[in-house]
């Protein structure tokens, strides 16, 4: 792990702890002068907290499947291997099953492109990572299966056109530059 | 192009070691001229940390690929992070491995597995080992989500339907882009944005905005820009980011009249 990779991290977790910390400060401040309203924002909260506590539990058990069954070592073998569609497609798998935050991949990402992994495979990589299965649960508790599904497939094929649109923009610059 | 392959003994005609770690060499073979060199795996005769001083030879051999029979996760992990390929389940001799290989053919052969399926074999270890991959993550996920629970429940008791209507018009094309101009400035767990989206219907803000701010939130990246144009290049990062800001605005609003007409 190099030292900026470890910097972006520690950012990371910062901004992680200093979120809800200034929010719960924030609780303490409106408790000092408007206790209803706090306790009134507290009730709502609990409200929300006993809405996704089923979902978050099926997350929980959807994560361990996934990393049971798939390492990142993996995910990154379908990564720029192949060209054409099936290299898309492959980009496109990748991207739905992988976990966790993005900045964890981008070491990965960087070493693949520079192995050659095209931009559209990349592109469609990124943005296939808005479908998100493991977290289906909770999207599904808000927003109900039949439009979940429909998003899932508008989701996907967006992914494809903005790796064909990357690809071709990029590469074409590339072209440009070059000449 | 170098390839490492665990070994019982330093030739290729070696059968090709069942651990990475505890295999007694590794056969590093060049997969052009497939001239070779036998290396005694130093931990090959420890119990302990023996994972680690094999990767540390691999890495140090600036190897691209691995064969092996078993690869635990963390070394997987290691060796990952470090550019090198896995390719575990392999079973045969050196020589033959790196030919099926070097033919595409070595996921593919019957009874040979991928590396998938090296992560399949659960023992307790692997089983271990994922389950507290999940509880880390879900533990990374609950501070920033109780931060957004406990926000949205000041924003209700504080902010009427009435103000958030002064921000949302109702004005469907001005609602799409803020909401994606929101899903496109906040970052994190995708869980916050059906959460925050949830929330947002609740309050009578359209479904298009809603859908764009869910897939903007995931595919644009206006606080991780600085790290992709670090990992990909300025003109990949902005071209990508602004593709994926018009495609969340179309995404939208495909996904809610379809599901209008279909819901219907």
């Amino acid at each position: 792990m190099n030292m900026s990779n470890r910097t972006t991290r520690k950012q990371s977790v910062m901004r992680m702890i200093y979120f809800p910390a200034s929010v719960i400060a924030v609780y303490g401040i409106i408790f000092a002068f408007m206790p209803a309203r706090a306790f009134l924002a507290l009730k709502s909260s609990g409200i929300i907290f006993s809405n996704i506590i089923i979902p978050l539990s099926l997350v929980f058990i959807l994560m361990i499947v996934l990393n049971l069954f798939l390492k990142p070592a993996y995910i990154a073998s379908f990564l720029g291997k192949e060209a054409g569609i099936k290299g898309i497609i492959l980009s496109m798998t990748a991207g739905i099953i992988s976990t966790g935050p993005i900045y964890a991949w981008y070491p990965m990402l960087k070493e693949l492109n520079e192995k050659g992994a095209g931009s559209s495979s990349i592109a469609v990589f990124l943005n296939s990572r808005a479908v998100k299965p493991f977290l289906l649960p909770i999207m599904i508790a808000y927003f109900g299966c039949l439009y979940v599904a429909i998003l899932t497939v508008f989701t996907i094929t967006g992914a494809l056109v903005a790796g064909y649109i990357v690809g071709a923009l990029v590469e074409k610059n590339v072209i440009k530059y070059t000449d | 192009m170098k390839i490492a392959v665990s070994a019982d003994s330093p030739d290729l005609n070696a059968k090709v070691g069942s651990r990475f770690g505890t295999s007694k060499y590794f056969i590093i073979v060049d997969r052009d001229t497939m001239d070779f060199e036998a290396v005694a795996n130093p931990g090959a005769s420890t119990y302990q940390g023996s994972g680690v001083q094999a990767v540390v030879l691999v890495i140090s051999k600036k190897v691209d690929t691995v064969l092996t029979g078993y690869c635990s996760p963390t070394a997987i992990g290691h060796l990952t992070t470090n550019g090198i390929q896995v390719l575990a389940g392999v079973v045969g001799t050196v020589g033959k491995v790196v030919q099926m290989y070097k033919k595409g053919k070595l996921q593919r052969q019957p009874g040979v597995k991928s590396g998938l399926e090296a992560g399949v074999k659960i023992d307790k270890t692997t089983l271990i080992h994922a389950l507290s991959n999940s509880v880390n993550q879900i533990i990374r996920l609950l501070p920033v989500l109780t931060g957004v629970v406990l926000l949205i429940g000041l924003f209700s008791s504080f902010i009427s339907k009435e103000l958030l209507s002064s921000v949302f018009s109702g004005n469907i094309a001005i609602d799409t882009l803020l909401g994606a101009s929101l899903g496109s400035i906040f970052a994190g767990s995708p869980i916050n944005s059906y959460i925050i989206g949830g929330e947002f219907l609740e309050y009578g803000i359209s479904l298009f905005a809603v859908t764009a701010l869910i897939i903007s939130w995931v595919t644009v990246g206006i606080v991780q820009l600085p790290a992709e144009i670090a990992a990909l290049g300025i003109r990949f990062a902005l071209v990508r980011n602004a593709v994926s800001f018009a495609l969340s605005l179309i995404i939208a609003f495909f996904t809610v009249v379809f599901f209008t007409i279909i819901g219907v």
